[in-house]
This record gives structure tokens, C-alpha cells and sequence, in this order.
């Protein structure tokens, strides 16, 4: 204890430059975490917080909701497999719109047939949708003419949805989201375009019978025709073309990071070993026994890692909650357990170099001063 | 306390290299009374330093037995011998003695921090030692903020710390000035005698032979008294 703090206090630009490098690296993957987490959501929060545990798509549509169709044929064959409860028809429109600050904007509507089939499992504000021209927002929105009690009108023709609830993270492509009832999504569609005719569903939202778990109607669903894809609620969010490049992608800037922080204080605790090998051989010399001066570098790197950690959280902590170019940021205490852990493992595992280096201090060395080589 | 502070019998020490074998010490024996102060004198190579790394517990003998204070350590293994180190011996070396990173006060200290752990005891005794040396107003500064006289009186604390049986000086005053030189001879003869503790002082110098109660003369390993 005494010898670690002692050198710590009496070389603080060294280990402080130490700390702070960490607590950027920490900063670093703390933000990047949030960041990836906030940019997924922004993606597909709209399917992982609706309330249909099994989405299907038509095998065509790739897995992307507004790509796939729903035939009468196909629909039918969904309502006859074995273990299927309630079926609701979900659909998917990009409409360009005007909102309340009476700009042009994008905006995807979503219409669910059933409030437990597609619909945001929880609402922060307001109410569900009672009657026709009634929306749900994404409260992400809600700063961007998506508020409660605003009205936007769907153009052309003139729709206009008014917002009555907000729901966290129902975003779809990262951009303006309304849900509205299915029946309102069918007008909304016909005001822009009268010709089209009643449009068909995009998937399909599904409750399993009784006793019946999500995974076995998925299996069920997809024995009725190759031309059905089933997924359960998170499989539909996860497999959404996208998600797995980009999770890949900051999987690997995570690695990367893994492998830097070992090596950054790896290197340090090596460096001030060989420097002070001269002052370790002396106290070898008197008396001191090996255990007690790795213990002391041990010390040494739990605290600087520690440290570490609380600069970076510190960081980290009042930009987690902002919101970045439309993507909320959330605090991410999964990930700060997990760091914390993996960190300390990872720093503590890297000074072992060091500490076998100490172990292997010959005390013969100091009466020759051999140690100062 | 009628053991005497160091008795070395025959001992040998070879240094066997890639091709051939240097003997650094013959048959050396060697006895050193609880409060003697012997001058241990020859030519460089002669194995002085290798005299007290064996004495100390630095170094294993290849052929002999040796008994500090009593105590037989001969046959100790690493861990025994780091702990006779700590508890029977001091040391002052040919040339680190102190740790750059902590002040006066604290090289002194750092022998009961890693050792025995008696806290205000040995900071009492730090204190006083500091004070008996003369550097009571250098105990916060650290190694580069001494002298060289200073140093080497810190050193000599620091050996005194543990209350050893018995003190190896390796040429301590070979890095100072006659005067100064002198003084410090002076200064561990002082701090011996008051308290009773054998010494072993390495030295090229005849001169400092005169602090000493007996010289040992050594040459290519051999030992011979006066
Ligand atoms: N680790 C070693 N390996 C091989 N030979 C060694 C080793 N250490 C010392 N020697 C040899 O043993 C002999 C005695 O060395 P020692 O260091 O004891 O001499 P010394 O009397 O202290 O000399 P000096 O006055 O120069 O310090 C020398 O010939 C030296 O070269
Ligand atoms: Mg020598």
C-alpha cells in the first residue's frame, strides 16, 4: 500500500496521463455503446416495442415490413396454422406529410388492426387511438412538430392525423413514426393515391393460442407455405437488413478497444517496471518479499484502471441521455457493469507481465548495481 | 548475546560460466564477534562483494555453512533467506541504496512497511536514526534533493532499521571525498558501537581500516588477518 501510493503521489503526471487516457478510452466505448443501441432503436424500435409477439412476412418482402405483401391466400394460411391465436393485419406507408410547424416532412405511418397486435406495447403520454385521425407518436419526435395534440396532414389529399399518445422508441428507419388504426392507414393510403384501391396488408401480427409459445407458431407458420417467414417479435427486429452490419461493425470497434486498453496499460506498467527495476532489486535485496512488491503494482493498476473508469463515466454520464441527429442516446448500465468488469480483468490481467517480471528480480543484482543496466 | 554476529567455515563460492569457472571465494572462514567491526580490504575482484552477499543472504554458498547471529542459514531456500534478510541483516550497497521515489524519512520506512510491520515503533526509530545522522531537516526530500554524503547517511539508516545482528557496508565511502569519507566512517563506528552491532566494512582504502577494530585481507578469493 505505502510503496504503491507513495510512487503514485511522487510521479502524478505519469499515472494521471495514464488515468486520463483511460477514462477517454472508457468514455469512448461507454458512448459508442449508447450510440449503437440508440441507433438500432431508431431502426426497428418500432417492431421490438410493438405488442405482436410473432410478425409474418411474405418470403418476398426480405424481412423489411414495407416490402412484403400479404395475400388473401397467404393470410388465410396464417389463420389455419396450428397453434396461431389472434391474427391482426399490420401495415407500412411513407407518406410525405406536413406537421405542425407546417413543414414538408417524411413520415412512416404503421396500422394495426388489434391494439395487442402492432400496436406500442406502452405509452409515456396520452392515450391510445379511439377514433378515426388518431395517432401515436414517437416521443423522439415530439420535438420535431410530432408533439401531443399536434395535427399533421398527410399530402397530397389533405388526411390529417391528429396525435393523441407517445410512445419511447417506436421509431422505423430512424425517422418520423405514427401509429394509427388499420382502417385509418387504409384511408390515409387512398387520400394520396384514390385509384389504388384498398391496399393489402404488409405482415401480419400474431398471438399464439393458449399454451402455445411464439417460437413453436413460428415453426408452425412456416410449415404452411415457403413463401411465409414468421419471426418472433425480437428475430423480426434483429434480422431487419441493417442491424446485423451495424452490430457487427461496432463489434468490432469494441474489440478493437479491448485490445488497446490491455495493451495501453500492459505497456505502462512494463515501462515503470524496467525504470525502477534498479529501486525493486534493493528492496528485494532487504528483504521484501517478492509477493508484496507485485501486490503493490497490482494495487497500482486497480486504482489507475479504476480511476479510469470513474473519468470516463463522468463523461459519459450527462451525454447519455441527449439525443444526436435524431438518434436517442440512452445510459447504458448494462454495458457500464459489464466494461467495469471486463476492464478491470483486462488491466489487471495485462500488469501480470510486469508482476512476472518482478518475481523474476534476482536481489543478487543489486550489490553489483546490475539492475541498472 | 555471546553468539558471534557472523561465522563462516570454508566456505566456497564458484561462479561456473559457459567455459570456465571463476572460484570467487576459497575456503574462506570467518568469524565476526556480536559487536566487532571488521575492514574487509583487497583488490577489485577479489570477492569482497561476494564475502557479503553470502554473509547477507544475497547469495547461496556452493561449499560451507554460515551462521548469523546463531542462526544457521546455510540450507535456507529463497523465502527463508528473504526473511533472515529482513529481520538479521543491513545492508549498504557499492552502488543503489535508495529508492528514487521515496523521500529520506521514507527509505527508512519502507524496511518496516515490507518487513515486520510495527508501525509507530519504527517510526519512532526512523525518526531518531534520521536525527542521529544528522539529517532530522532532510527527511521530506527525496534521493535527487541529497548530497552524496547525505545519501549515503540515509543509506546507513536505512541498514540500521530492522535492528540487525549484523551490517554489511560495501565500500561506502568509495563515491565520497577523504573528508567526507572520513566522516561517515566515523558516523558508522558511532552507530555501531552505541549499539552494539557487528559490522563488515569493504574498502579499498587503508585509511579507513583505523575505524575499524580488525582487518581482513583478501586476494583472489583467500582470506588472511592481519
Ligand atoms: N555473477 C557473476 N558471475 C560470474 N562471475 C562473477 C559474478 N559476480 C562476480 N564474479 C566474479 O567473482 C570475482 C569476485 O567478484 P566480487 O564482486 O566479489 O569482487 P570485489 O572484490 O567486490 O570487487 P570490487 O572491489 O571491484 O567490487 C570476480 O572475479 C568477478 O568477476
Ligand atoms: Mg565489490
Amino acid at each position: 500500500m505505502f510503496l504503491a501510493f507513495r510512487e503514485m503521489s511522487r510521479a502524478k503526471v505519469r499515472f494521471g496521463l495514464l488515468t486520463v487516457a483511460l477514462g477517454m478510452l472508457v468514455f469512448l466505448i461507454l458512448f459508442q455503446t449508447s450510440l449503437q443501441n440508440g441507433l438500432l432503436t431508431s431502426f426497428v424500435g418500432a417492431i421490438r416495442n410493438q405488442t405482436a409477439p410473432v410478425l409474418v412476412y411474405s418470403v418476398d418482402g426480405q424481412r423489411v415490413i414495407q416490402g412484403s405483401i400479404i395475400t388473401p391466400d397467404l393470410e388465410q394460411l396464417v389463420e389455419e396454422a396450428d397453434g396461431v391465436g389472434e391474427v391482426g393485419r399490420i401495415g407500412q406507408g411513407t407518406f410525405s406529410a406536413t406537421n405542425a410547424d407546417g413543414e414538408l416532412t417524411d413520415v412512416t405511418v404503421l396500422g394495426y388492426e388489434v391494439q395487442d397486435l402492432g400496436a406500442p406495447a406502452e405509452l409515456v403520454e396520452g392515450r391510445y387511438p379511439e377514433s378515426a385521425g388518431e395517432a401515436i407518436g414517437s416521443s423522439n419526435d415530439a420535438d420535431a412538430g410530432f408533439g401531443l395534440g399536434e395535427t399533421i396532414v398527410v399530402q397530397p389529399g389533405g388526411y390529417e392525423i391528429t396525435i393523441v399518445g407517445l410512445a419511447d422508441d417506436v421509431q422505423l428507419n430512424a425517422g418520423a413514426t405514427l401509429f394509427v388504426t388499420y382502417g385509418d392507414y387504409v384511408d390515409a393510403v387512398k387520400s394520396v393515391n384514390p385509384d389504388a384501391g384498398d391496399p393489402l396488408p404488409n405482415v401480419l401480427g400474431v398471438a399464439p393460442a393458449d399454451g402455445v409459445g411464439p417460437e413453436e407458431v413460428v415453426t408452425s407458420v412456416n410449415g404452411q407455405s415457403t413463401d411465409l417467414d414468421a419471426l418472433t417479435r425480437s428475430d423480426a427486429a434483429d434480422e431487419t437488413p441493417g442491424v446485423a452490419q451495424v452490430r457487427q461493425s461496432f463489434q468490432v470497434i469494441f474489440l478493437l478497444y479491448g485490445l488497446v486498453i490491455p495493451c495501453v496499460t500492459g505497456l505502462f506498467f512494463l515501462i515503470i517496471t524496467f525504470q525502477k527495476s534498479g529501486a525493486l532489486t534493493l528492496l528485494r535485496a532487504i528483504g521484501a518479499p517478492a509477493k508484496r512488491l507485485v501486490s503493490s503494482l497490482l494495487l497500482q493498476a486497480v486504482i489507475i484502471v479504476a480511476a479510469g473508469y470513474a473519468i470516463g463515466l463522468a463523461l459519459y454520464t450527462p451525454l447519455s441521455q441527449r439525443r444526436l441527429g435524431g438518434i436517442q442516446l440512452r445510459f447504458e448500465t448494462t454495458a457500464v457493469v459489464v466494461w467495469a468488469v471486463l476492464l478491470l480483468v483486462l488491466g489487471i490481467g495485462s500488469s501480470l507481465i510486469s508482476a512476472r517480471r518482478v518475481l523474476k528480480i534476482d536481489p543478487i543484482e543489486a550489490t553489483t548495481g546490475g539492475a541498472n543496466r | 548475546m555471546t553468539q558471534p554476529a557472523l561465522q563462516m567455515s570454508d566456505v566456497r563460492k564458484v561462479y561456473s560460466m559457459a567455459d570456465n569457472e571463476v572460484v570467487a571465494l576459497d575456503h574462506a572462514t570467518l568469524t565476526v564477534g556480536a559487536d566487532e567491526i571488521i575492514a574487509l580490504v583487497g583488490p577489485s575482484g577479489s570477492g569482497k562483494t561476494t564475502l557479503c552477499s553470502i554473509a547477507g543472504g544475497i547469495l547461496s554458498a556452493t561449499e560451507g555453512s554460515i551462521a548469523v547471529g546463531g542462526e544457521e542459514i546455510t540450507d535456507y531456500g529463497d523465502k527463508e533467506l528473504t526473511t533472515f534478510r529482513q529481520n538479521k541483516v543491513g545492508f549498504v550497497f557499492q552502488s543503489v541504496n535508495l529508492v528514487p521515489f521515496l523521500n529520506a524519512r521514507e527509505n527508512l520506512l519502507v524496511v518496516d512497511e515490507l518487513g515486520r510491520r510495527e508501525g509507530k515503533p519504527a517510526r519512532d526509530r526512523a525518526d531518531r536514526l534520521l536525527d542521529e545522522l544528522g539529517l532530522a531537516d532532510r527527511a521530506k526530500n527525496l534521493p535527487s534533493q541529497l548530497s552524496g554524503g547525505q545519501k549515503q547517511r540515509v543509506a546507513i539508516g536505512r541498514a540500521l532499521m530492522n535492528e540487525p545482528e549484523l551490517v554489511l557496508f560495501d565500500e561506502p565511502t568509495s563515491a565520497l571525498d577523504t573528508e567526507l569519507g572520513q566522516q561517515v566512517m566515523e558516523l558508522i563506528r558511532s552507530e555501531m558501537k552505541s549499539r552494539g552491532t557487528a559490522a563488515i566494512v569493504v574498502t579499498h582504502d587503508e585509511r579507513i581500516t583505523s575505524y575499524c577494530d580488525r582487518t581482513v585481507h583478501i586476494t583472489d578469493g583467500v582470506l588472511n588477518a592481519d
